[in-house]
This record gives structure tokens, sequence and C-alpha cells, in this order.
């Protein structure tokens, strides 16, 4: 110890030695900073390097691109529509006269699928020009796509009386003219996706046939069975190989309108039961008709319903929703009122401060000393707690949750012991409480 | 060689050469800082990984008036602070009466009698709060309002802090130079 050095303080030591001291980092920081760098590099605008944002334009243009693709296919095909049926009719004309020459018995289509069949007003064009068969141009008198609706919407939830209410244009041909002459017999040609279609290949001579579904699928089973997962309108296609080598072809058109989405909200977050009108926030999409069940055994129909509880309970709150089309779902939210985020506990000790009483008021700030005895709470409404000593005397009095108990009765600080308290009260939900328990006042 | 001026130039162009010269050249002298807000030196490590981001990213916001290094100290200090807040809840928090402050202790050290080494141990041991004021006030040479106002605690915390700080450091160093001197003496 006979360093030259004179002696300083304690600041001085710590700034001296350290203020400029170096250790040197492990070798695999620098490795690790240069990593984070780079892929915070990466996540950085930078119009001089492609990085995530470019990635992200590049998506979203490629999106774009593919939607607007879509898109315009779908355009063109409903702009073509009737160019396209009329050739369908055709062909299918000229087959009709084939599958008429061997079944001439054959009268009617097979009904059995055919669950109901609204009579439609049909225009029949005839005589097209430069026509040299037997052509006839069926078309139906007013919007293709209308038409197709069901007029009412179902009153069931069930896919099956959606799929069963059959109303295809093939039918509806079918019934008002020629049956015979569609070799495609479709189970259901309109429905809600996902759909699943039942196909009937009819015709009469059956060597091999390929079925394309008209969104890239195709099935080579004489009754193929398909699910269309997206919204649309297909085009099938049979063709079918006779046994005689002959070549046939018929389609059919499918519709598959989009599932509607059901989606609610209910306000107030944490509503009293039941003092608060219920406000529920509707979300769904794609939806025109709405039935509300709030559990109660009340319900609705308004888009975005307002209901006052009659007293406090948890509910399941339901809403279904249906499209124009019929398509339905439905939301349940379950115990919709559930008070779990509400609660009352109380300690079980605490020491009042012995310099005087303090009022009782606390905040989870200033009582850090556990001085008043008060309850940890949430979502609390009506509230009395009594505090009783060890002979039942009633020695402390709150409804007040704000005023917990500092341990004295009367300005004199009470003797350490067990006391025993009680508190009554309402959650926020309307849910009451009441509970027991001791708690120990310690001495300072 | 490159001088700080086009270290920092290259380095607010995100030239990855630059930021790797700059880590080369800095990151004893940060770390140095970062281990006496620290518990371990992983922990420092870390509080230096984030402060080198932020230089990085923000070295435009270095003026160019005074001097880069100490503005790369504020930077390292400032870190530490935010990952002192961060993970406060998370640290075992000892009792600050536990240490009553007892002036009558060692007043005066020789500056070479303990090594940086045992300066930082004996740092590292230090309650978390009474290694960020003791570090801001003694080392860094900020005043109470300022260390209050960047803890975000009060100018009598601050001051109380600092000087319980004191009082256990001295312990410490106390039972320290005791157990050294009884080796020198033994030698």
């Amino acid at each position: 110890m006979k360093t030259k050095r004179q002696n300083i303080n304690l600041r001085e030591l710590f700034s001296r030695k350290l203020e400029n001291a170096e250790i040197i980092p492990e070798a695999s920081v620098s490795a690790k900073l240069m990593r984070r760098v780079a892929r915070k590099e990466f996540l950085r605008f930078n119009p001089a390097k492609l990085n995530i944002y470019y990635l992200g334009v590049i998506l979203i243009s490629g999106i774009g691109t593919a939607l607007l693709l879509f898109s315009g296919q779908g355009n063109s095909d409903h702009f073509n529509s009737s160019g396209i049926s009329a050739s369908i009719y055709r062909t299918d004309t000229v087959k009709y006269i084939e599958i008429q020459a061997k079944q001439p018995d054959r009268k009617s289509p097979d009904k059995s699928n055919v669950i109901q069949i609204e009579p439609k007003k049909m225009l029949i064009v005839s005589n097209l020009p430069d026509t040299s068969g037997p052509k006839v141009l069926i078309k139906t008198e007013s919007n293709k796509g209308v038409d197709l609706l069901p007029t009412t919407i179902p009153n069931s939830l069930s896919n099956k009386r959606l799929f069963s209410e059959v109303t295809s244009e093939m039918q509806k041909l079918q019934s008002g003219s020629k049956p015979e002459s569609f070799l495609i017999d479709p189970f259901v040609s309109v429905g809600c996706a996902p759909m699943k279609v039942k196909f009937y290949n009819k015709s009469a001579s059956y060597d091999s046939c390929r079925w394309t579904f008209g969104d890239g699928g195709y099935s080579n089973k004489r009754d193929p069975e398909w699910i269309f997962d997206l919204a649309g309108e297909y085009k099938v296609v049979l063709n079918v190989q006779t046994n005689d080598g002959k070549l046939l072809t018929s389609s059919a058109t499918v519709t598959v309108h989009p599932r509607p989405q059901a989606h609610f909200e209910i306000t107030p977050d944490k509503a009293v039961l039941p003092n608060d009108e219920i406000h529920f926030m509707n979300y769904s999409t794609n939806a025109v008709q709405f039935r509300w069940n709030f559990g109660d055994g009340t319900g609705s129909e308004s888009f975005e319903p307002r209901h006052t509880y009659s007293k406090f309970g948890n509910y399941n709150v339901s809403l279904v929703v249906f499209s124009d089309w019929g398509c339905s779902d439905s939301l349940v939210v379950l115990n919709a009122f559930s008070g779990s985020e509400y609660f009352i506990d109380f300690p079980n000790a605490f020491i009042p401060n012995a310099q005087g009483p303090s009022g009782g008021y606390y905040s989870y700030k200033s009582d850090e000393g556990a001085q008043v005895f008060h309850p940890s709470y949430s979502g609390v409404n009506d509230y009395q707690l009594k505090i009783f000593s060890k002979l039942g005397i009633a020695i402390f009095e709150s409804s007040d949750i704000n005023l917990g108990w500092d341990g004295y009765n009367k300005g004199q600080l009470c003797d350490p012991g067990v006391y025993i308290w009680k508190v009554r009260g309402k959650f926020r939900n309307g849910e009451p409480f009441i509970k027991m328990g001791d708690v120990t006042l310690l001495k300072n | 060689m490159m001088s700080d001026l086009q270290i920092i130039e290259l380095c607010a162009k995100h030239d990855r050469k630059a930021q790797q010269v700059l880590y080369d050249k800095y990151s004893r002298l940060l770390l140095g800082v970062c281990l006496r807000y620290a518990t371990d030196k992983a922990e420092a490590e870390d509080i230096l990984q984030d402060s080198f981001l932020k230089i990085f990213f923000n070295i435009k916001e270095y003026s160019g008036s005074g001097s880069f290094i100490g503005w790369l100290r504020k930077v390292a200090v400032n870190t530490a602070i935010t990952h002192y807040h961060k993970n406060l809840k998370y640290r075992y928090h000892v009792e600050i009466d536990e240490y009553i402050s007892v002036e009558t202790g060692v007043t005066s050290f020789e500056e070479d009698f303990f090594t940086s080494d045992e300066l930082f141990k004996v740092l590292n041991e230090l309650p978390a709060g009474y290694r960020m004021v003791f570090n801001l006030y003694a080392v860094e040479g900020y005043k109470h309002k300022e260390i209050a106002e960047m803890l975000g605690i009060d100018t009598n915390t601050s001051k109380s802090q600092y000087s319980r700080a004191k009082a256990v450091i001295r312990d410490k160093l106390e039972k320290l130079g005791k157990l050294k001197s009884s080796y020198s003496e033994n030698d």
C-alpha cells in the first residue's frame, strides 16, 4: 500500500477508474448485432435496396393483377352468356334428336331430385337465321341471375333446404320444354359456398366420359360429386363417348353464391345488468337479413338492436344472418355477460399507522405499508364492509369502496389481534356477492 | 484508417463496413459503460447490442457539435435506462432500508488499491436502483434533478438512493480492502 497517489473520495474513485474502462465484448456479440442490423435494415424503407416494402408492392400488384384477370374472366362470361347458351342449346338440340331416337319411351325427366319448380314464362325464339335444323333458342324472360334466385329467404338455417330448393335453369328448361335434351342432371345447381353438387350422367349410351367443372377440376366418373369452394358461376361440361363411338357434349351452369359472415360486438364492454341498455354492434358482411337471439327468450330482426335484460344472468347471444341468396351464417357469444373479470378480495393482515388514525382513505400507491384494511377489487358497483371484534361488536362500517379501515375505533387504536370482516355488494354485471373472513391487526 | 467523420458519414448511408468499423472502434468503451449498468456481462452485451442498433439507425441525429464519444456514451446510457425500466418488474427487489447509511466508514480511497474489475463487480452486485443512480451521478456526472427525470423518480429519491448506494459500496469496498490487506500481509 505504498502508492504515491493521493487519497480520493468514492465518487472520484469510480469516475476515474471506470469512466473510460474498456471491456472486450464476446466475438459473438458482433455477429449477433450485425444480424439484427441486417434484419432491421430489411424492414427499413430503403429506395436503394430491395426490401420488405418492395416485396409488399410486388405481392399486392400480383394479387391485383390476379384479381383483375379473374374478374375480367367473370365479366366476359356474363356478357357472352346469351351467346354461349345459344350455342349450347343448339348442340343440345341436336343431341336431343339422337337420344329421342334411341329412347322413344322416355317422356319426362327423372323428377326424383326436383323438389319444386316454379313455372316461369319462357320466351321461345325459333327459326334463327341461317339455321338448317330444328334449332330452338330458349331464354328465360327476365334476367338470368334474378331468375335463379329463390323468391323467399328460407326460414330454416340448414343447408339441406338451400340445397333442396332446386331452381336450376336447366331443370326449368327440362320441365318447360324438352327435358331429355340434357345429359347433365345436377342434383342442385344453386347454393352457397362451399357447395357440394352431385352430377348425374343421363346419357343412355355410355362408354366413357369426362366431366370438367369449370373451376379447374375434372372427373372421369359416371356420376361424380364435386365441391365448389368459391363463389362464382361455373360452366360444367360433360363429354360422353357413346358405345357406338359418337362424341356427345353437354353443359350446365352451377351458381355458387358467397356465404355471408356473421359478426357482432356487444357494448358497453362491461355492462351492468339489468340496468344498462345493451347495444349490439353488427359487423356482418354479405348479409341482408338478421335474426338475433338475446338468450333470454327474446330476439330481434333489426340490424343493430338494443336490448335491456330484465335481470342479471349469463346469456348466450346468437346472431344468424342470411344473404340475398338465402345463404346463412351464425355467431354465438357464450356467456356474453360473464363476470369472470370481476372480483373482490381482502388481505388477511394489516399494520395500522401507530401515529394516529389516517381516516381510511387509501390508494394503491399511498398504502404500500398496508396501513389500511381494504379490498383488491375489480368491477364492484355496490359495496358494504363491516368489521367486528371477536366479541361480535361492530366497530367499523363503510359503504365506500375507497374507504377502508385504518385500525382505529373512535379515535383509539384497536388492540392487535383477529377481527372479523363481512362484505356484501354487487358486481357491475349485477351479480351479488357476500364474503366473510378474518383479518389480523398487527402491531407496527 | 477512417476518421470518425468519415465513419459517421458512411454510417448515415447505412454502409455495412463502416458500421463494422464503428463497432470495432467503440464497442469496448461502450461495453465498459453498459457493464456499469448491468448485473453481468451478458446483460451488458444485450444493452450494447441495443445501443449500437440505436446508434446505427439514428446516427443522423448526431449534430456534429460536441464529442462523438460523448454522444455514443449518452446513447448507451439511455439504452441502459430503457433496459432498466423494461426489466424493473423482473428484478429481485432489495428492500432499501436493509442498508442504513453510516457515514462513519472510510471516506477516502487510494486510486489504485482496487482494480477496475473489482469496482465493476461491486457495481454489478448493487441493487438495480442504486446502481442506476450511482452511475448516473458519480460516473456520468448528471445532476440529481436530471437523474430524477431520466428514471422517473423523485429528486429526493435520487439523492437518498445515491447516499445509500455510497454506503453499500463503501461497506463492500471496506470488506474487500480488509480481504486484500490480509492477502498482502500473508505474502
